[in-house]
């Protein structure tokens, strides 16, 4: 019985100090965090991009912390050093799904300062990681990023087909979901998808569809405003691969 | 027509006038005088209507004629450009990237007042072409007889040509730029040219593609640039596969470039390093300008798989790379280098065309002059950023509205309906791969890249902005365009067009622009400064307007334009003044010059004398 009694006993301290460690961890990743945004605002990116490492150190899934470093690195252009880190995060901690996602996003971060063919391979190379991140964990996210980055790829790649389908998994993922602002992502670039594989009657609907849940939103009014080479330009000036894609991913979290 | 629109309110007058008039006429006379009346102003009306529909068709044709005549084939210079076809192990991978050779260079080498033009083929054995221009739109093929036809061998392909006066005796000397060895003919002044290449100091293995000349030191004697893309393994039996480039952005193993300093006495002495000039870059043009307006020519290196250079000329026979300030470090494929005042200000501009397709858009650079040797990419902002996979461009005022307006033509490999974009993107990103390895590069065989595109004309409109009417004027061609001549073939004052395409035949557009607008030509001959008188700079002042332009030495991909220097004048009718700053530094200043004129100037005589075409300047 005294037995039985300090196996439980050791069960509950062993319970109690993991948990306590954790929250520790967690306490010391935000204060990391917070330094960070600190040092940012007072544009010390060394000590800003430090902080933001030392916190996805202690919380590498953490998608809010991977996002606002990122937000850092492309205010300093240190691309190089971000893909290094997350390289060497992921080597220790291979199912983050969100930290790939980040990683991902990286290479994309990177696009519009390299030349025409390190875009090419930075596209691929997020590719794969979007793809490993949905490998663990499938997510609206993974499949909206991931869908709407092969739309970038020009038609001769053959690659659209593949966007189509991630946004279409994305679409009926949000179904099931509570409404929130970001979901007009969706709408937006499952059309754009159907328009590039000149399918513009669908292009149309699901534009539409999403101008009745979002009736305010200017992209899909723009789409929905124009025909012809009008509209042409606009979704090509959507994908122009020189032009910098906000990768902020604060739509998350923020006034859902 | 604008004798009509003048008459138009009067017949308006009459016509308005004529009811109230007819009201108060009483009796016979009156009656007639009043039916006497109608006719006329029956008449008035008709010839009212008549002088309409001329103004409108007038006006339609202003806008809407073609002004330039395809006449390639009745002006007897058609001869087909065949790409080489190696027969290396590496054959099959290298005909994908070097469907290059497709040259002409112009020049008046026999001085009867007509330009000719020097073209090359590339296959192996097939033969150059030197076309004498016989003052009637017609040229005969006078190559072989002149000793100049035998550019093609097994051993060497011909890439691209320069006539420069390398020995200032009147008469313009023959460069042949080579895969292989590059062939420099003396012209003999009798028809005829004879090989100098070993005597001059110039046999050696080049994979060159380009060349310029101009006086760098200001000696009087012109110096040779020559532009390299390979390095100079023999392609026709490489020793290695590693002759690749080594990268797409950032490759430093390409052939560099080579300067050839003129000694004055028939020979040339290799001083790149000495004159600071050392770089690896897979060169495909060259372009001098003296873009401070300094007296010194700088020099702009268009590089495809990596940065373009801009080199400063410190005027002490040395040079410094300021790339990274004046331009910036670019990834792009640097194909074309023209320089040009395109907006009129006084200070030369630089046009590069780079590649633009779906897959790579990297777009060309319309680099503006800001006056203090640094450049601002204006293409996007001026319309001149996207023409494909460009090759030559140059600028020329084909309206002779006073604005350059740019030809450029473009188009890589028009082959097979399928692409080869997927193949080469397979490579791409291919981990840890080596580019510099031949054997790792997909072979094109018969698919396209970046094929069947059309030319661009691009119309300037006043430097601001350029809109391209390469369809209106049928210069839109589909062929893989590679280098633009551009010349007054006629001495008409109109400047026509010699494109060529690879792999097919040429284009000779002879340019029949209405008249109306104005010109004016100048032929310099130096005498302190080299005969030829590159990089004599000219300054016309006319009607309000200021204009500048330069006597270049060979300035864009894959071509030579004539060394006339020529000015659209628009509808003024008076120059009021010329003032040439020639290579020595001596300025001279001509007045009571006539439009639509050609003159021949000659250094240190500021007075121009009328050009005879046919009398010429004979040697």
């Amino acid at each position: 019985m005294r037995f039985v009694r300090s196996l439980v006993l050791l069960f509950v301290i062993t319970v109690s100090l993991a948990a306590a460690l954790l929250a520790v961890a967690g306490f010391d990743a935000e204060a990391d965090f917070q330094e960070a945004i600190k040092a940012l605002g007072a544009r010390d990116y060394s000590t800003a991009l430090s902080k933001f490492e030392a916190a996805l150190a202690a919380d590498t899934d953490n998608i809010r912390y991977g996002s606002e470093y990122r937000h850092a690195v492309v205010q300093c252009k240190q691309y190089d050093r971000c893909l290094a880190f997350f390289e060497k995060l992921l080597a220790n901690n291979s199912k983050a799904a969100n930290a790939y996602l980040n990683y991902g996003f990286a290479y994309v971060d990177k696009i519009p300062d390299a030349g025409a063919i390190t875009q090419v391979i930075l596209a691929n190379n997020s590719l794969t990681l979007f793809s490993k991140s949905l490998e663990i964990r499938p997510s609206w996210i993974g499949y909206y990023t991931r869908g709407n980055s092969y739309l970038f790829w020009p038609k001769i790649f053959n690659r659209t087909h593949l966007g189509v389908a991630d946004l279409e998994e994305a679409m009926k993922m949000q179904k099931t979901d509570k409404k929130r602002n970001y979901h007009v992502r969706s709408y937006i670039s499952l059309g754009d998808g159907y328009w590039k594989m000149d399918q513009p009657d669908k292009a149309k609907a699901t534009w539409l569809e999403g101008i009745r849940q979002f009736p305010d939103n200017p992209q899909l009014k723009a789409r929905l405003a124009k025909t012809g080479d009008e509209l042409k330009a606009i979704i090509n000036e959507a994908y122009d691969p020189n032009k910098r894609v906000d990768t902020n991913l604060q739509e998350l979290w923020m006034n859902q | 027509m604008d004798d009509c629109t003048t008459n138009m309110p009067r017949l308006e007058f009459r016509i308005n006038r004529q009811p109230s008039r007819s009201s108060r006429l009483r009796g016979k006379f009156f009656r007639i005088l009043l039916d006497m009346k109608t006719v006329l102003a029956g008449i008035g009306v008709s010839l009212f209507g008549v002088c309409v529909l001329l103004a409108f068709s007038a006006s339609g044709a202003d806008h809407q004629q073609k002004w330039f005549e395809d006449v390639t084939l009745k002006s007897g210079v058609a001869r087909k450009h065949t790409n080489r076809a190696f027969k290396n192990p590496y054959a099959e991978i290298m005909q994908g990237y070097t469907a290059l050779g497709a040259a002409a260079a112009v020049a008046d080498y026999d001085g009867d007042g007509f330009e000719d033009i020097f073209v090359t083929d590339s296959q192996e054995n097939g033969k150059n072409h030197l076309y004498h221009n016989n003052g009637n739109f017609s040229f005969t093929d006078v190559a072989e007889r002149a000793g100049v036809a035998g550019g093609n061998d097994a051993e060497n392909a011909s890439a691209d040509a320069l006539w420069f006066d390398y020995d200032n005796d009147g008469r313009p000397d023959l460069l042949v730029v080579r895969f292989g060895h590059n062939q420099l003919f003396h012209n003999l002044g009798n028809g005829t040219f004879r090989d100098v290449t070993k005597e001059a100091g110039l046999y050696r293995y080049m994979n060159a593609i380009t060349a310029i000349a101009f006086d760098y030191d200001h000696d009087g004697h012109l110096d040779l640039f020559v532009g390299s893309y390979f390095q100079p393994i023999n392609l026709f039996n490489p020793n290695t596969p590693r002759f690749f480039p080594e990268s797409f952005e950032t490759a430093n193993n390409g052939g560099g470039v080579t300067l050839f300093r003129n000694n004055g006495d028939g020979t040339f002495t290799d001083v790149t390093e000495k004159a600071r000039l050392k770089i690896g870059g897979w060169v495909l043009d060259l372009g001098h300008g003296d873009a401070d307006n300094d007296g010194n020519d700088d020099l702009y290196v268009a590089c495809d798989f990596g940065t373009d250079h801009f080199f400063v000329n410190n005027g002490n026979g040395t040079f410094s790379d300021k790339t990274a300030a004046a331009l910036g470090i670019d990834t792009k494929k640097g194909m074309n280098v023209d320089w040009g005042d395109y907006d009129n200000d006084g200070l030369l501009d630089i046009y590069v065309t780079n590649i633009t397709d779906d897959y790579m858009r990297e777009g060309n650079f319309l680099w503006h002059n800001n006056g203090n040797l640094t450049f601002s990419d204006v293409s996007r902002e001026t319309g001149t950023y996207d023409t494909g996979w460009g090759w030559a461009a140059k600028f020329f005022d084909y309206d002779n509205d006073g604005w350059l307006d740019l030809y450029v033509v473009n188009g890589w490999v028009s082959a097979g309906k399928e692409s080869y974009v997927p193949d080469i993107f397979e490579m791409i990103v291919r981990p840890n791969i080596d580019l510099a390895d031949a054997r790792n590069w997909p072979p094109m065989r018969n698919k396209t890249l970046s094929g069947y595109e059309k030319k661009k004309l691009f119309h300037n409109e006043q430097g601001q902005l350029f809109t391209d009417q390469a369809a209106r004027h049928g210069l839109d061609s589909l062929r893989d365009g590679r280098g633009i001549a551009v010349a007054d073939f006629d001495n008409d004052g109109r400047l026509d067009l010699f494109v060529t395409n690879a792999n097919a035949e040429p284009f000779l557009y002879h340019n029949t622009l209405p008249t109306g607008s104005h010109w004016v030509e100048f032929l310099l001959e130096g005498k302190k400064s080299n005969r030829s008188a590159v990089g004599a700079q000219v300054r016309v002042a006319s009607g309000g307007r200021n204009y500048l332009s330069f006597v270049n030495g060979g300035n864009g991909f894959a071509s030579q334009s004539t060394c006339r220097v020529h000015f659209g004048l628009a509808r003024c009718e008076k120059i009021d003044r010329v003032e040439i700053r020639w290579p020595s530094g001596i300025k001279e200043t001509l007045k009571d010059l006539r439009v639509d004129k050609i003159y021949r100037v000659v250094e240190g005589n500021s007075k121009a004398e009328l050009f005879n075409a046919k009398i010429g300047r004979k040697q």
